[in-house]
């Protein structure tokens, strides 16, 4: 793209701003009632950030000033050991890191599109075996064959153990969100667009990429959101299935770290004096917030990429034409 | 634009699960030693975190036990607050494994002999293991028989468990207290007394929430067990003897006065509360450790004899999977570490050289440890900047009587172990197993009757009086009585086949 | 009846013909179920197993004693198993109806912002407490509530009442920890009405605006109706969860503190400390497959009735 088409671009996006903008003061709440809005969402935000806020701020706190004052929101002195001891404790962040990206970029992409194919079929009307197909997600919402049976399908019949599938596969579909975005679909696209579609010879395929995914972003976006979490913050299939350190995902790398704190100060009374050596050689307070730090940062980012789809949809008129 | 760069970013990434996936499918070729024997591998499943040097000491172990005997490890670790999950994961699913460790309070040992996971090993002790077999007490074997069948190999270390009052050296000091002399809780009144009239920054006995009172009794299924020198082997809930009684109206009245921090039932230990006395489980030289972890002084003494329990006594064992390819060769791997001063110093300590130096001893400590058991001509100097990169629990991969001490501890502290251990005495109970199976439903009700009001009661928080009733209550709802009985039973049947 | 099974059959062939296209979209997702889902379904036997190990784990199961229901027992036969029952169902209820009725009114509210980028500042923040484990939110909490050296304790006492020992005291944790459910899900939940309320058609609101309605009505007669498909929808899901309760939140927060158990203690909580003495995997299938099986009735019940009253939006 030269500059000047970049600037008559710019230039026409700009427009259409200020006419949006013109259009958006119709109809819009009063004044004083946003200012009512404002306050009440303001208060709820920050019970929801101080809270984080907390964390990081316990996470640069010297861990001596933490012992002798308990937490506070101003500490008597600042520290960086934690996240020194955490980069320094050898295991490779950047490279685990590395592989929660990957497997969270990958298993986002594989489930969208393997829920959004089940949930618009799911969707159509027309579809004779819908309730079917809709009963088969229904049962294992509730139903699951334990940790056992899981651990044998995934090791012996996929032969999943130590592949980074393992940590893909298991979680990029769910009959939850499955229901979810078939409703979305079920509600943003009118019928009447799908069928004149049809009328028009489109194939069901073209039909799902080119009107049904355009149409149903924030609907996507959402479950695009829910996968990207939930890979983020998933550890428990690392530890069932990754013995090979060079899968180790971010999350059971830290995750781990706070399981044996925890599970160290609960049962140092049945080790006796064993148990105050494990403890001892274990990070402590600072450290468990500092974990908090490194691998949620990041991911709070993903919230902002996935509300640029939440934009008021496209009206049925503009997919028509 | 963007839609591209991200499709690249997948394309890569799928490539390289792809490639990743075809090298781990590469086959293995038989390896051989310098012998002529096959290596053969064998998994490891042992609990603690992973260090980053676990692949470099690895390395250097299989190098040796390579030639020594032919065997190859592949240990897995996994961490304090996942192994038990995982184990059972691994155990149930009869998934690939040779060694594990287990022990009374993480995989639990018996449980798994009971419900057929490990190998029998008493041929294999006669064989393979014949040299450590001979060289532990026999008293931890005695501990490891299930049934009458031995399923686990004990790391040699304290075999009883021993409750000590731990009191802090600053106040005993100042107010010379004949700390010594004082075992029984009731002992320790006066002296509370004297620290809340005239220290009143410190908390004379400070408690937390993980806190047991006194008790003098092998909970064989909490709260049911046979008392410390009831050699009638009668079958009794804790909370129905007088000693217990007796205790909580004690810990009641010292609640009361003020002795102990109001919090105790659910405080975490707070390392900047100042407190006079509190209660630990110990072994010889805890006092260094406690000293280490509070940042002061403290002294310690027993409240009661060391007694040996099947629980005190199973604190780690190693065992072997019923269905190993190779059990013998897994026992010959379990010997060699429990025999072999070198490679059981590797395992524990790291590299020479790397990880840490050999200090010799002074004369002075050459000295001391003329004629004791267990001395070795060498200290272990830890090289402080690699020091975190290999730091493993010392009972997880075999005994403590072959590892040379650290150069911070005293020369003859495994000798000073021995010596604990030969003074302990077995519990009457010591030897039984009760199996539950009868029983489990009951069983299940305990955990959740005795985390309501366990804590509450022994730190004195509430009133013996009014909720002991109402516990026992509750536990009899649940069947205690059916296991109270269905112990008594299988410990008479035990008692006579004795 | 030959003639019904062979037209039925034709029929089935046509189906299958007309619907090839769907059919094709749907394998994909029907494989996925049939190998993590369907398949693992055979663990479920072991609920009514005494399980005991003998070689493979296949080998196991079938050498084990069939004990038919007796894996299930331990749950009724605490005494407090129906204030365990009352505490999981009364709490489980709230949730629902609070989880449906927050985050209406939050997307609503954030939908109506003049200013849309602090829209979506509310909205982030509003999202953080998700990324905060029960654990962790524990510690928080904690430094509120520490009897020593808590900020409450300390604001009380400031006024010249007494500290309290929020840890003993049972009377404040059904708001705590109603409190606190919400303030971790209501960011996750606000999401899903706020996309739904995004996708509706545009036009229909301009038309209303033509036609003179005010603010409230449209929310009333627009933008209600149109999330009712997704409220109805998340409540018939949210109702086969009655039976289950969110382990960290009766556990980690109230620090596992006896004297809070009479209110605390739910399902979960309940499963988790029995087997701890155990380990019987027996039992523990035996519990998810009861907690599974109630909420397969509930959610069938749910889908019944709401089936009678507005079809259009049942599950199936």
């Amino acid at each position: 793209m030269s500059f000047a088409e970049r600037r008559k671009e710019r230039a026409k996006e700009k427009q259409l701003q200020k006419l949006e903008e013109q259009q958006c003061e119709w109809n819009k709440i009063k004044k004083p009632t946003n200012v009512l809005f404002n306050i009440i969402l303001s208060v709820l935000s920050l019970l929801c950030v101080i809270p984080f806020i907390f964390v990081i701020i316990i996470s640069f706190t010297d861990e001596q000033s933490l012992t002798m004052n308990g937490y506070r929101f101003i500490p008597e002195k600042w520290s960086l050991y934690a996240y020194e001891y955490i980069v320094s404790a050898g295991q490779n962040i950047l490279k685990s890191y590395g592989v929660t990206i990957l497997v969270t970029v990958v298993g986002t992409l594989l489930g969208l599109l393997l829920i959004g194919t089940y949930a618009y079929a799911l969707s159509r009307k027309t579809y004779a075996f819908r309730s079917f197909f809709t009963k088969v997600i229904t049962v294992p919402m509730l139903f699951s064959g334990g940790m056992i049976a899981n651990y044998l399908v995934m090791t012996k019949v996929l032969m999943l153990k130590n592949s980074v599938w393992a940590l893909i596969l298991p979680l990029c579909m769910n009959s939850f969100n499955v229901i979810v975005l078939r409703t979305f679909f079920k509600t943003s696209i009118p019928d009447a667009v799908v069928e004149s579609a049809k009328i028009d010879g489109a194939s069901e395929w073209k039909l799902f990429f080119k009107i049904v995914i355009p149409m149903a972003m924030p609907g996507l976006a959402t479950i695009g959101l829910f996968l990207t979490l939930g890979y983020w913050n998933d550890w428990f299939n690392a530890l069932m299935y990754i013995d090979d350190k060079s899968w180790v995902p971010l999350q059971f790398l830290m995750i781990q770290i706070q399981n044996s704190i925890d599970w160290l100060a609960s049962n140092k009374s049945m080790m006796g004096v064993e148990g105050i050596q494990a403890a001892a050689n274990l990070p402590k307070e600072t450290i468990k917030m500092a974990i908090v730090v490194i691998s949620t940062l990041p991911i709070i980012f993903a919230y902002p990429f996935f509300q640029r789809y939440f934009v008021n949809g496209l009206t049925v008129g503009a997919v028509k034409e | 634009m963007k839609f591209k760069y991200a499709k690249r970013v997948v394309a890569l990434g799928m490539a390289a699960m792809l490639s990743a996936g075809m090298l781990a499918g590469c086959g293995k070729k038989a390896e051989t030693n310098e012998k002529g024997e096959e290596i053969v591998e064998l998994t490891w499943y042992q609990v603690g975190d992973s260090q980053s040097d676990d692949e470099l000491v690895l390395e250097e172990v299989n190098k040796y036990i390579a030639e020594e005997i032919g065997v190859k490890l592949n240990v897995i670790k996994v961490g304090w607050g996942d192994y038990n999950q995982k184990m059972q994961v691994v155990i149930n699913t009869g998934d690939q494994w040779d060694m594990c460790f287990t022990c009374s309070w993480t995989n639990d040992y018996l449980q798994n002999a009971q419900k057929g996971a490990f190998l029998e090993l008493d041929d294999l002790l006669q064989n393979e293991g014949k040299e450590m077999y001979d060289s532990i007490d026999p008293r931890f074997w005695e501990a490891a028989k299930v049934g009458g069948k031995t399923y686990g190999v004990p790391s040699e270390k304290e075999i009883g468990s021993c409750p000590m009052w731990v009191f802090t050296k600053e106040y005993v000091d100042k107010y010379d207290i004949p700390y010594e002399d004082l075992h029984t809780l009731e002992d320790l009144e006066p002296y509370l007394q004297l620290i809340k009239e005239n220290e009143p920054d410190v908390v004379p006995m400070y408690l937390t929430k993980d806190y047991t009172a006194p008790t003098y009794m092998d909970k064989i299924q909490d709260p049911i067990g046979i008392e410390y020198g009831d050699d009638s082997l009668t079958v009794k809930n804790v909370f129905e003897t007088d000693r217990m009684m007796e205790t909580l109206h004690t810990m009641r009245k010292y609640y009361e006065a003020g002795y102990i921090n109001k919090d105790a039932a659910t405080a975490s230990d707070d390392k900047s509360v100042k407190r006079f006395v509190t209660k630990g489980d110990g072994q010889p030289y805890a006092e260094l450790i406690w000293g280490k972890d509070l940042g002061y002084e403290v002294v310690a003494t027993q409240i009661m004899d060391t007694q040996i329990t099947n629980g005190s006594a199973r604190g780690a064992l190693t065992a072997i999977n019923k269905n190993s390819e190779h059990p013998e060769k897994a026992m010959e791997l379990i010997n060699l570490i429990n025999t072999d001063e070198y490679l059981r110093n590797l395992l524990n300590y790291g590299i020479e050289g790397t990880h840490w130096e050999k200090v010799e001893l002074t004369e002075e400590e050459k000295q001391e440890a003329s004629d004791k058991p267990y001395t070795y001509d060498f200290k272990v100097k830890l090289n402080e900047e690699k020091k975190k990169d290999y730091s493993v629990p010392y009972y997880v991969q075999g005994g403590l009587f072959n590892t040379y001490v650290l150069d911070n501890e005293p020369v003859d502290k495994w000798a000073e172990f021995k010596e604990f251990n030969d003074a302990s005495q077995e519990a009457p109970s010591f030897g039984f197993d009760f199996n539950l199976e009868p029983v489990s439903t009951q069983v299940a009700g305990f955990r959740n009757v005795l985390d309501e009001f366990g804590k509450s009661l022994y730190t004195g928080s509430v009133d013996p009086d009014e909720y002991v009733p109402q516990l026992l209550k509750k536990l009899e709802a649940t069947g205690v009585q059916d296991v109270i009985d269905e112990m008594q039973k299988q410990i008479d049947e035990w008692k006579t086949n004795k | 009846m030959k003639r019904k099974d062979k037209a039925k059959q034709v029929g089935f062939v046509t189906r299958l013909k007309t619907n090839k296209e769907l059919l094709l979209l749907s394998a994909p997702g029907a494989v996925w179920f049939f190998l993590f889902a369907y398949l693992p379904l055979f663990g479920i036997l072991v609920a009514f197993k005494r399980y005991r190990l003998s070689g493979g784990f296949f080998e196991s199961l079938i050498t084990s004693e069939f004990v038919g229901f007796d894996n299930f027992k331990f749950l009724f036969s605490s005494g407090d198993a129906w204030i365990i029952l009352r505490n999981t169902i009364l709490y489980n209820l709230t949730f629902i109806i609070l989880g449906v009725v927050i985050p209406v009114i939050l997307a609503l509210l954030l939908n109506e912002l003049r200013n849309k980028g602090m829209a979506k500042v509310y909205q982030s923040s509003m999202f953080l407490p998700y990324f905060l484990s029960w654990v962790v939110a524990s510690y928080c909490v904690f430094a509120f509530l520490n009897p020593e050296k808590g900020y409450f304790n300390a604001v009380l006492q400031q006024f010249g009442h007494e500290g309290i020992s929020w840890y003993t005291e049972k009377s404040f944790w059904p708001f705590i920890i109603i409190f606190m459910s919400q303030w971790k899900g209501m960011g996750y939940n606000t999401v899903m009405y706020l996309a739904s309320i995004c996708g509706i058609d545009k036009t229909y609101y301009e038309a209303a605006v033509l036609d003179g309605a005010t603010k409230w009505q449209q929310i009333k007669y627009i933008t209600i109706p149109l999330l009712k498909p997704m409220i109805t929808i998340l409540l018939i899901m949210a109702v086969g969860g009655i039976f289950k309760a969110d382990f960290g939140l009766f556990y980690q927060l109230p620090m596992n503190s006896g004297p809070l158990y009479p209110v605390t203690n739910v399902l979960d909580t309940y499963i988790f400390r029995a087997l701890q003495t155990n380990g019987e995997i027996g039992m523990s299938s035996a519990a998810a497959l009861f907690q599974s099986v109630v909420g397969f009735i509930m959610i069938m019940g749910a889908n019944k009735l709401v089936s009678k009253i507005d079809a259009d939006n049942a599950l199936f």
